[in-house]
């Protein structure tokens, strides 16, 4: 998953943990998640697992997994895959990590023996260091979202980005990462544009997919080269940050939560009471649309999709949902983007001309 | 809503999801607060297909009903009661299409309709659902001692519903119980018909299951038949405990089945998509493999599931247990010779 490898990968190396990096998320990583995944297990558990099967396959011995308590799925995922994985005979050790307040002692006993030998006071700055690294890279994709439309030449600021998670990869002191800093940010200023009438469009959804380009079908990036300009609801680390503040998105979780109040009143899991909050939230702003991104059969999300219609509805502000898993095509994808994009540019020109704007299209 | 003390309000109470297993408490709670209770019964071909058109597709198949069932009610009531029940034991949860409930519905008859939705939740301890409960009375009257003598009148009835399934009875309709139609008397070969009672119980969408079991003579066992002790040492057993209440119960039930050969077969009910249900899958599946069990077979149901392969299935598979435990029987005879 884009950003949360830079940030795994960096706590190891400064804890000089060895570790395996599954190969790039692929066809292959979908189909084997598919063949021993649960038949309706949502799409994350797939493709995790998946990832899990790549990494035993390349070498891997031990495998990391948060688990919890929620009642959406991914609490117990670590389990689910234990079983499956030893029931198709791979041989590993799992640490399932859980962060409740009454599980800690046993965190920290897991956490002793994955250090390998060095103190916790390294374990906190490998830690803080990575985190330190996260930020940068969710700001960075917060700025490309905000200038894509504008690329003179589709797919330079993403080329851009690239070298940038390449350059942040390789800072391994807060000096050279301050030093990365500017220079990523020039690099994305660099990038070639052209003046354009951009349409705003804000993702919201399952905090996994909104997250992992390859699997929601790089909907950001096509929505940027249909010049749209997009802001998303999650970015990892302000999903890390157990405040809910939410620094980087710009919307602490209780606005969002009290912007969903008329629609949802209640935490459902996962992001679904977020999804409907912010959609709220966006449509404050003056947005012209939202997308919403979730994987098939997820609880959460499926309750907030029966919801945004209605908020659609009553708020006037076009709401498209993609429901993603193994099955999903990418063309398909590409031309709901296009016609979703199309109807929000026409929604707003008739705004812009003092028209009243057209009532939203019934379900999308 | 403070017009309505005066005079009867009509309520609605959707008869799907946990109404199953709350449907007789709140009846009761709510017709000794006064109130003239109207339920929408059985589900039907049309509560079904009214469900379907109006739910989100990626919803899960009771979720459809209950749509069905609350579009069915909105027209004849005052009000519908839809509760929160977010959680029923300390540190498990509710799934959460039960925690969005009240949103859906209100998404479901467009706010034609206000929806009476109590929290309750027993990770917060009992002030707050005392509180759910006491708004919730307030609505019909303003004396406490007829809140306290209907809350306590809908909760024996409730033990006496639970009892009552605990001993092989099933409902029917709008929950009625029939002493004379019992799962069990006596038969060879029982089968546990394991999974949500809004599934198993519901006699439209599992085509009368349990009826036809009974009718090709075999004994049928389900999850609130099994001794509780039991279920509660196979939970203990696992590795990571559940975190959902209700599957909680399922996965109980089919180790305690497996772990003790309780039954001849199990058969395990779940309606498309499930969310809990997907994974508690992999574990009993695994966990009977690994125990021993009798033969499990898992049933999928949606909208889509036609009656005689339904029926098929289930036939093939009493006639496997049936042969299976013939040949048991053979084997039997030349060891004790």
């Amino acid at each position: 998953m884009g950003s949360l490898e830079v940030v795994l990968s960096s706590i190891f190396d400064q804890m000089g943990v060895d570790y395996i990096l599954p190969p790039p998320n692929s066809q292959r990583t979908i189909e084997l998640g598919v063949k021993y995944g649960p038949e309706f297990a949502c799409f994350p558990l797939k493709t995790t697992l998946g990832n899990f099967i790549e990494a035993l396959e390349a070498g891997a011995d031990t495998l990391i997994m948060v688990s919890g308590r929620g009642p959406c799925r991914f609490g117990y995922y670590a389990e689910t895959q234990r079983r499956i994985l030893e029931e198709a005979g791979y041989d590993f050790r799992m640490y399932m990590l859980e962060f409740e307040p009454e599980r800690i002692p046993d965190l920290l006993r897991k956490l002793r023996e994955l250090k390998q030998g060095r103190s916790f006071l390294s374990l906190a700055r490998a830690i803080k260091f990575a985190f330190a690294k996260a930020v940068l890279v969710d700001r960075l994709e917060k700025k490309a979202l905000a200038q894509r439309w504008m690329d003179r030449e589709k797919g330079a600021t993403t080329r851009a980005l690239k070298e940038c998670y390449r350059m942040i990869r390789e800072a391994d002191t807060y000096a050279s990462l301050r030093k990365v800093e500017r220079e990523a940010f020039q690099l994305l200023e660099s990038v070639p544009k052209e003046a354009r009438e951009p349409v705003r469009i804000g993702i919201v959804g399952e905090f996994y997919l909104v997250l992992e380009p390859y699997f929601n079908l790089q909907v950001e990036e096509q929505l940027g080269n249909l010049g749209a300009y997009v802001e998303r609801s999650v970015y990892l680390t302000d999903w890390l940050r157990p405040t809910g503040n939410n620094p980087v998105g710009g919307h602490s979780d209780a606005e969002s939560d009290e912007a969903a109040r008329p629609f949802l009143t209640h935490f459902v899991g996962g992001e679904g009471i977020r999804s409907v909050g912010h959609t709220v939230l966006y449509q404050r702003m003056g947005f012209d649309g939202v997308v919403h991104v979730m994987p098939f059969t997820c609880m959460p999300e499926t309750i907030a999709k029966s919801i945004l219609p209605r908020v659609s509805k009553e708020l006037g502000i076009p709401v498209l949902s993609i429901v993603i898993d193994e099955m999903t095509g990418r063309a398909g994808v590409a031309t709901r983007l296009e016609a979703f994009v199309d109807l929000a540019r026409h929604r707003r020109k008739a705004k812009m001309r003092g028209e009243r704007p057209q009532p939203v299209p019934g379900l999308l | 809503m403070s017009a309505g003390k005066t005079a009867v309000l009509k309520i609605g109470i959707p008869g799907g999801l946990l109404y199953y297993r709350y449907g007789r408490l709140w009846r009761s709670f709510l017709e000794e607060l006064g109130a003239q209770v109207v339920e929408s019964g059985e589900t039907t071909r049309s509560i079904l297909s009214s469900g379907v058109s109006k739910a989100e597709n990626e919803s899960c198949l009771p979720v459809k009903v209950f749509y069905g069932h609350v579009l069915a009610l909105k027209d004849k009531v005052d009000a519908l009661f839809v509760p929160r029940v977010v959680s029923v034991k300390r540190k498990t949860h509710t799934c959460p299409k039960m925690l969005g409930l009240p949103d859906l519905a209100r998404a479901a008859c467009e706010d034609q309709v206000p929806i009476i939705a109590p929290t309750i939740d027993f990770q917060t301890g009992l002030w707050s659902n005392y509180q759910a409960v006491y708004s919730t009375g307030r609505i019909f009257t303003d004396s406490p001692t007829l809140m306290l003598r209907a809350g306590l009148k809908a909760w024996r009835e409730y033990r006496r519903y639970q009892r009552s399934l605990k001993e092989g009875l099933f409902p029917r309709g709008r929950l009625e119980l029939d002493p004379r139609r019992r799962l069990c008397s006596g038969n060879e070969l029982r089968v546990a018909v394991i999974g949500h009672h809004y599934n198993v119980y519901d006699t439209f969408t599992t085509m009368s299951l349990l009826d036809r079991l009974r009718s090709m003579g075999v004994d049928v066992v389900t999850a609130d038949m099994i001794p509780e002790r039991l279920a509660r040492e196979e939970l203990s057993r696992l590795p990571k405990p559940l975190y959902w209440s209700y599957e909680e119960e399922i996965v109980g039930a089919i180790l305690a089945c497996s772990r003790h050969r309780l039954v001849d077969g199990i058969i395990f009910i779940i309606s498309f998509p499930c969310g809990p249900d997907s994974i508690v899958r992999v574990i009993c599946e695994q966990e009977n493999r690994r125990l021993g069990g009798p033969p499990m077979m898992t049933m999928v149901i949606d909208e889509h599931t036609g009656e005689s392969g339904f029926l098929t299935r289930i036939e093939a598979f009493l006639d496997m247990l049936r042969r299976s435990s013939a040949v048991r029987e053979r084997e039997k005879v030349p060891s004790l010779a």
